[in-house]
């Protein structure tokens, strides 16, 4: 069966730069699953999305070599019809409204609206996703006057509305308090429980602990470490590339070397309480 | 029975002439202005004054009466007021050229200052009020919905929308930011120099903030299916009131009795 | 792109998602520009900025769109500015031409272009005013053609007159404030313009880059 998303030897290069901003990345991602992506800043986790949506080169232009492929035919083979495939929430919040749309309702609604989708389908649907997302009281507000939190409920949701097998979501969180955050992700995890494939991009890996199957890490332009997330983020050399732990992890560490025989490092709070029942027994 | 939110985003008008179709309000406009332009040019008196402008003009305030926005028109009619009283004041008193009407120390008035004073002033006042009434009775919802009705393409009913909230963003935006300038001591008022050095601080980071995220609305856009092809859903519906042809036929009546009305001034000479 | 070949521009090019999107800007820049430069009592308009940025950047289609819009959207407020929407578009249209033709990377084509887009615009203002307005609109310097015309000077004349400074004045201040932002937009973000290649930060370095 084909992966959801195949890279084979992807070389990407933005104009006017001398050094690819994407090496070799080789990547299988299966149906279903929630991917975190993590790595410093300019490591090339914007660029990595941008390349499977297409945006690179579609939009920025630049080189590429080697091929993406979704659902096993490759990416150029599909037209605009690929925004209904592959939903994408980008990292700055507040330039990411329509700009035409007065109400949130209207917002929500109006990538259905492109997609020509009926009246009654669309009120439908964006009552709907703005049930999933927390976002019914803000209905008839102006997305133009809305927090950082409210703003990315419902950048969330208009790219949720049209129902994408795919999402890709650029750190959704960095701009918002821990509250904020901690909602965003129970919105992530009901997406997941509805089937889709959700690449996230994220710096708070408690939280990726807590939600991810798998982690991909990007350091300099290339993947440097890629699978289950507890196998991931449980790798201490990782801190070499500027890349935080999960406080569990770190705190077992510390405890490891204290002399407490821990075989494999725990990375969610609930694993460590597993751990040290274990140790208690 | 709760309103969907479908329904609550509609304009519904109760006044059958404020809730004409976009269009048609704007073919009525465009027959006044032409029968404007014909009445100016049917001359009264020795002095040859088109005189019959300001009784014509009276229709403006029946406008905006009939509509039920006649307050509400009538205060945006304030620049327009401004522009054609300057027009008229001096026309009046400084064109000069022939017969001198009226005199009184250093004023004068003479026969062809009060010709294109009353023309021009009235031209303005008549044409620029017609175009109120249709502006102030329609919402900018309706106008770019009517643009892509009428067959435009929706990238140009796109563009005008977002232009109006965008100068809605960036007046907040621009006051934001001189308060900032205010708070840390640069100053707005005093000589000219000093009020000049605060613009460019202002207009400078609006532009690039602006130049900066029009490439991420690109993305947003794109992502939400903007350029895909085939026919686009409207949630907003467009509603014809009824009266569109009733309006318009008397719209035309009114049109062809002045173009009449010239042809047999013409003819009597 | 080598440097000694000529650019090739496309009307569809030009009208490109980006160059829509910025279209906007340009309009808002337009609107708060002339509303600043009144409230800060400046004795100029402003009110062009927001054009001539665009087609500096976007070429003459679509500096004239955005002028056009500026115009419709001003005159929803006070239809006295349908009037001028022909003034508006020529400043589009002229900046779009100088900007196609990389007049504004060397200082001594920019000070051409600037005096050559004053004059566009008041020739292009004065028919509207003397034939419409007879002379006079009510602002500022008209306070001043009306002087002139009291004083017995010809309408054209002192319209042209009082206005043409005021305009040649008006177009190099909005140039220079373009020409300052444009220097502070990334060279990534410049690239993606129909104009932009000519305000590309070190051209020549680039240039061997691209080879
Ligand atoms: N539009 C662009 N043009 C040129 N270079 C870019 C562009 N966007 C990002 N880059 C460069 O590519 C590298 C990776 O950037 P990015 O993917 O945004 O990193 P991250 O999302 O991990 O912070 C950085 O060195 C950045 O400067
Ligand atoms: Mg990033």
């Amino acid at each position: 069966m084909a992966y959801e998303i195949e890279c084979k030897d992807v070389t990407y290069t933005y104009p006017l730069s001398k050094k690819p901003a994407i090496k070799n990345l080789n990547l299988k991602l299966e149906k279903g699953k929630l991917y975190g992506v993590i790595g410093e800043n300019g490591a090339g986790k914007t660029t990595l999305c941008s390349i499977l949506r297409g945006f690179a080169p579609s939009f920025y232009k630049g080189t590429i070599s080697g091929e993406v492929l979704i659902q096993g035919k490759p990416l150029s083979s599909y037209d605009e019809q690929i925004s209904r495939k592959i939903g994408y929430v980008f990292q700055n919040l507040f330039t990411q409204i329509s700009g035409i749309k007065n109400t949130v309702f209207e917002e929500v609604a109006y990538g259905l609206e492109n997609f020509g989708v009926p009246v009654e389908e669309i009120e439908r649907k964006v009552v709907d996703i703005m049930d999933l997302t927390d976002i019914m009281d803000l209905a008839e507000k102006s997305p133009f006057e809305l927090s950082g939190g409210q703003m990315q409920r419902v950048a969330l949701a208009s790219v949720i509305v049209l129902d994408p097998e795919i999402l890709i979501i650029d750190e959704p969180t960095s701009q918002l308090d821990p509250q904020s955050a901690e909602s965003v992700f129970k919105i992530i995890k009901k997406l997941k429980e509805r089937g889709k494939t959700i690449i996230l991009i994220e710096h708070k890996v408690d939280l990726l602990a807590e939600y991810s199957d798998e982690i991909i890490v990007l350091h300099d332009s290339q993947v440097i470490k890629m699978g289950e997330t507890r196998h991931v983020l449980s790798d201490l050399s990782l801190r070499e590339h500027g890349i935080q732990l999960p406080q569990v992890t770190l705190l077992a560490e510390k405890l490891r070397e204290s002399g407490m025989r821990i075989d494999e490092l725990p990375i969610t709070k609930k694993q460590a309480l597993d751990l040290i029942q274990e140790k208690r027994s | 029975m709760e309103k969907t939110f479908t329904e609550k985003i509609q304009i519904n008008k109760r006044n059958k002439i404020a809730g004409l179709y976009p269009a048609t309000k704007l073919q009525i406009v465009i027959l006044f202005s032409i029968s404007t332009l014909i009445i100016n040019s049917i001359k009264l008196t020795d002095a040859k004054l088109a005189l019959l402008l300001i009784p014509w003009f009276a229709l403006v305030p029946f406008m905006f009466a009939i509509t039920g926005e006649f307050k509400k028109s009538m205060k945006s009619m304030k620049p327009i007021f401004v522009v054609a009283i300057f027009i008229i004041a001096v026309q009046t008193f400084i064109v000069s050229g022939g017969q001198t009407l009226w005199h009184w120390h250093f004023l004068s008035i003479r026969e062809k200052g009060l010709q294109t004073a009353i023309s021009l002033g009235f031209l303005v006042l008549n044409i620029a009020g017609m175009f109120t009434w249709m502006l102030q009775s329609t919402s900018t919802k309706e106008i770019s919905r009517c643009f892509e009705e009428s067959g435009m393409n929706f990238k140009v009913a796109y563009i005008f929308t977002s232009s109006l909230e965008m100068i809605k963003v960036f007046s907040k935006r621009s006051q934001t930011i001189l308060d900032a300038q205010r708070s840390r001591g640069v100053e707005t008022e005093g000589n000219l120099k000093v009020r000049a050095k605060a613009f460019f601080p202002t207009i400078v980071p609006l532009i690039l903030g602006g130049i900066i995220g029009s490439e991420d609305r690109v993305l947003t856009l794109e992502a939400r299916g903007f350029s895909i092809k085939g026919e686009h859903t409207h949630l907003f519906d467009l509603k014809k009131s009824g009266y569109e042809r009733r309006m318009l036929v008397v719209s035309i009546i009114i049109t062809l009795l002045i173009i009449a009305g010239r042809i047999s001034l013409w003819r009597m000479k | 792109m080598t440097k000694n070949e000529r650019k090739q521009f496309s009307i569809k090019e030009d009208f490109s998602m980006l160059a829509l999107l910025i279209i906007p800007v340009g309009v808002a820049v337009n609107f708060v520009g002339g509303q600043l430069a009144s409230l800060l009592r400046l004795p100029l308009y402003l009110d062009t900025i927001g054009t001539i940025f665009v087609a500096m950047l976007c070429g003459p289609w679509v500096g004239a769109i955005t002028g056009l819009l500026t115009n419709i959207l001003t005159g929803i407020a006070n239809p006295v500015n349908f009037a001028f929407i022909p003034v508006a578009i020529i400043a589009g249209l002229v900046t779009g031409a100088f900007a196609r033709h990389d007049y504004f990377s060397v200082w001594w084509k920019w000070l051409i272009a600037m005096v050559v887009m004053g004059a566009a615009s008041i020739l292009s203002a004065a028919p509207i005013v003397v034939l419409m307005f007879g002379g006079v609109t009510g602002s500022g310097a008209s306070l001043i053609t009306a002087t002139f015309m009291a004083a017995g000077a010809n309408i054209w004349g002192a319209f042209i007159g009082t206005e043409g400074l005021f305009n040649v004045l008006d177009r190099i201040i909005s140039v220079l404030i373009c020409l300052a932002v444009i220097k502070v937009i990334p060279n990534r973000n410049l690239i993606k313009f129909s104009c932009g290649m000519f305000y590309v930060k070190d051209r020549e370095e680039i240039a061997e880059v691209t080879e």
